[in-house]
């Protein structure tokens, strides 16, 4: 197992422990080095360690007392955010006033009693974590592309979970504030874009390249996308405009290649061709959880540290292995032996090169990662031992 | 670059106009003898700009009795002079005003500036546009003449509330923004502001003399007339103990003169309108306010108030809204309940109308 190292400039951050038998954290903590948090580490011996994304003058005293000097540049890429339609399989939730519950992601408020607090269970999944995977590739491209950030500043992690994690600890961004980090935000989730002021003017007819950098190339090249396949969502655009994209699509692409403005077609009004630029926004942008970017004294799990909520450990994803890394695989943290459990149900799930069947109210043995996993959902329990070995 | 004594003259906030300050060695206590009669006019002069006009006017270009570098030594000597007076006034909006008038004073001197004086004068703010060449492929794309660093540029955009100041609304590539040379000279301009703002704030204990001491007094009547002037046209049918903290304090940067971004307007407009204010009341609000022009406002009033155009009639944005953009000072307990400035005013007045309504 990999040995856990605090991060850069430890004796400036900030770290939090959630204690195992408590459950409770432990905050404002600071230590002068690698060995004095280590130390500490082993006394302690907490369910998940957090430090800051800020610096402080003093990372021990409490938060008004602290002196923030600084904070990197964090960004988190996690499946609750993203829709996708296996979370109906395999997540639930309760409300916490009436005690209604569903499946898939929690509603805006309870349909019996209008409650908007939620008990949730979410499972991690190969669906939701590749569609994650896909967006912190778009994330990376874009801080590389737009932003200027090289591969090696840019520190990629699985973070245990359902999600990655981007850490830039670059000096140049330490002192952007919240509003210039919400600004960035929005700048990758496409919030606010304004397409007249991205290159498109409707009434002239004047569009962007596909060779275009940043936000006019993605826009078109998304556009192009939606024009080759048709792949427009009618019951937004009209089957009709659909339909009439689909004869044209020759026309429309010639004049693309041709480098003639593109949204120029006979029987597409510009209404239609802003709605298709709206789905070409909505396809490019990135889906963060946006309070983890704009929190400028953020708690973030540490790398080879365990997730309290699976077993996994948050793990680094070194520069181009990111299309390769397998989180069910990689992040195992418990790698041997076996434990049986008393499970009450679970989904269907995978871990390594092995797929589990779902279970419900049953004891079985499982690989310690596996049962792990279980417990740590509040699946199961550990069994006790009928015969225990000698 | 090398600036010149006028550049001094026309940027007296920039390092080397202190140190040129130092050279001529300014006694505080000497400022009534007869040498520096002018200077103190001047910025007698300056303050009393920000007051009427809220900014200061250029007088490095134009005709003048005086020799040129006489002129010069006037106008950057008198800045330092300014900044010690509206300190000893002490009153937060006429230091906010001075500042902001300072700024567009700048701004408007930046802006015809050639390229290599404003990127000079940016990297004593620490930003550092470079000039590029545009190969204007299209027309209707807007020529952008610097690139920033995102890190710079967003310094000090969170003020401005165009949406093409948003970075998703800009030309980016590798790390820099694509801004053109006016827009240099607004960050500039915001840098000036906040840069003077912050020397205001300085706590400086001076004798000054009797002299100094009576234009200050002068000046200090003058803004605080306006102030009261103001207050009291302020409308009364509306029960302002129950605005939201947001809205209160919009309506104290409003009759404090302050400077109001397009989105903290639309709110107060669209609020107080909606509680129950007239349009010409509303307008009122907005005359003590640093850029007011009556036609604009009451154009702009009149078109939340629905009487132009759709006839839609507007109600101010969500609490969530106004934190992205920075308008929500921080909210009490009501605000954790509401999630619309009206609807804390809603409730707001059950509690206090009772007893505090006023006709």
């Amino acid at each position: 197992m990999a040995t856990v190292d605090p991060p850069l400039s430890t004796e400036f951050r900030e770290f939090a422990f959630l204690l195992f038998k408590e459950k409770t954290m432990l905050r404002h903590k600071g230590f002068k080095d690698a060995q004095d948090f280590r130390k500490f580490l082993q006394s302690v011996l907490p369910s998940d360690v957090y430090y800051s994304c800020a610096y402080y003058e003093n990372p021990g005293a409490e938060m008004s007392q602290k002196g923030w000097k600084g904070a990197d540049l964090v960004f988190d890429i996690d499946a609750d955010h993203i829709p996708t339609a296996c979370k109906q399989q395999h997540d639930t939730w309760t409300c916490r006033n009436c005690g209604a519950s569903g499946r898939g992601s929690k509603p805006e408020s309870c349909a019996k009693c209008g409650g908007q607090k939620f008990e949730e269970v979410s499972w991690p999944c190969d669906t939701c974590l590749e569609v994650a995977k896909r967006e912190t590739i778009k994330l990376k491209e874009v801080l590389e592309n737009d932003f200027g950030f090289s591969s090696h500043e840019m520190k990629v992690a699985f973070s245990g979970h359902r999600g990655y994690h981007i850490h830039i600890e670059n000096e140049s961004v330490r002192t952007l504030n919240s509003m210039a980090r919400k600004e960035i935000v929005d700048y990758m989730m496409g919030k606010g874009l304004d397409p007249s002021l991205q290159g498109f003017d409707f009434e002239r007819g004047a569009s962007p390249d596909l060779e275009d950098f940043g936000w006019r190339g993605r826009l078109a090249k998304a556009a192009y996308e939606i024009v080759l396949s048709s792949q427009l969502q009618p019951e937004t655009t009209g089957k009709k405009t659909s339909k009439s994209l689909f004869a044209q699509r020759e026309r429309i692409l010639e004049r693309w290649d041709g480098k003639g403005p593109w949204i120029i077609t006979p029987s597409v009004s510009k209404e239609k061709w802003a709605e298709i630029i709206r789905q070409a926004i909505e396809r490019q942008s990135i889906k963060l959880d946006t309070v983890v970017t704009t929190d400028i004294h953020r708690l973030i799990r540490l790398a080879n540290t365990l997730h309290g909520e699976t077993g996994l450990k948050k793990t680094d994803v070194l520069g181009g292995e990111i299309e390769r890394f397998d989180p069910f695989n990689d992040a195992i943290a418990f790698k041997d032996g076996t434990t049986t459990v008393y499970v009450t149900e679970s989904p269907q799930f995978r871990l390594g090169e092995v797929s589990y069947r779902s279970y419900e109210n049953e004891k079985v043995e499982l690989p310690t990662a596996a049962a792990m996993l279980l417990l740590c959902k509040g699946a199961a329990e550990i069994a006790e031992e009928e015969n225990p070995v000698q | 670059m090398l600036l010149t004594p006028t550049d001094l003259a026309k940027y007296p906030f920039t390092p080397q106009a202190a140190e040129h300050v130092q050279k001529l060695d300014l006694r505080i206590t000497e400022l009534d003898q007869a040498e520096y009669g002018a200077i103190v006019e001047r910025a007698e002069q300056r303050i009393q700009e920000a007051i009427e006009n809220g900014v200061v006017s250029d007088r490095t270009t134009g005709y003048s009795m005086q020799r040129k570098n006489t002129k010069d030594d006037v106008e950057i000597l008198s800045f330092p002079i300014t900044v010690v007076m509206v300190v000893s006034i002490s009153d937060q909006s006429l230091k906010r005003r001075y500042a902001l008038a300072e700024a567009k004073h700048a701004y408007n001197l930046l802006k015809r500036e050639d390229p290599h004086k404003l990127t000079a004068i940016a990297h004593v703010f620490n930003l550092h546009p470079r000039q590029v060449e545009t190969h204007v492929k299209n027309p209707q794309t807007t020529t952008s003449e610097f690139l920033l660093s995102f890190v710079g540029y967003l310094k000090n955009i969170s003020i401005f509330h165009e949406s093409k100041w948003k970075l998703v609304n800009r030309r980016m590539q590798h790390g820099e923004v694509h801004v053109t040379k006016d827009e240099v000279a607004r960050l500039i301009g915001e840098e000036v502001r906040a840069y003077i703002e912050s020397k205001l704030n300085l706590k400086a204990d001076l004798a000054l003399p009797q002299d100094v001491v009576n234009r200050i007094e002068k000046l200090k009547q003058r803004h605080m007339s306006l102030k009261k002037m103001q207050e009291e046209q302020m409308p009364k049918e509306t029960v302002i103990e129950a605005f939201p903290p947001c809205i209160k304090k919009l309506r104290k940067t409003a009759l404090e003169k302050g400077h109001l971004s397009h989105i903290e307007r639309f709110t107060l407009t669209s609020f107080l309108l909606n509680s129950g204010m007239s349009v010409d009341n509303v307008i009122e609000c907005f005359r003590p306010t640093s850029d007011f022009s009556e036609k604009m406002t009451r154009y702009q009033v009149e078109h939340i108030a629905g009487g132009r155009g759709g006839g839609t009639k507007y109600v101010p944005p969500k609490c969530d809204t106004l934190s992205t953009h920075g308008v929500c000072p921080g909210g009490d307990e009501i605000c954790e309940k509401a999630w619309r400035p009206l609807t804390y005013y809603k409730r707001k007045l059950a509690a206090v109308k009772p007893k505090t309504t006023q006709q």
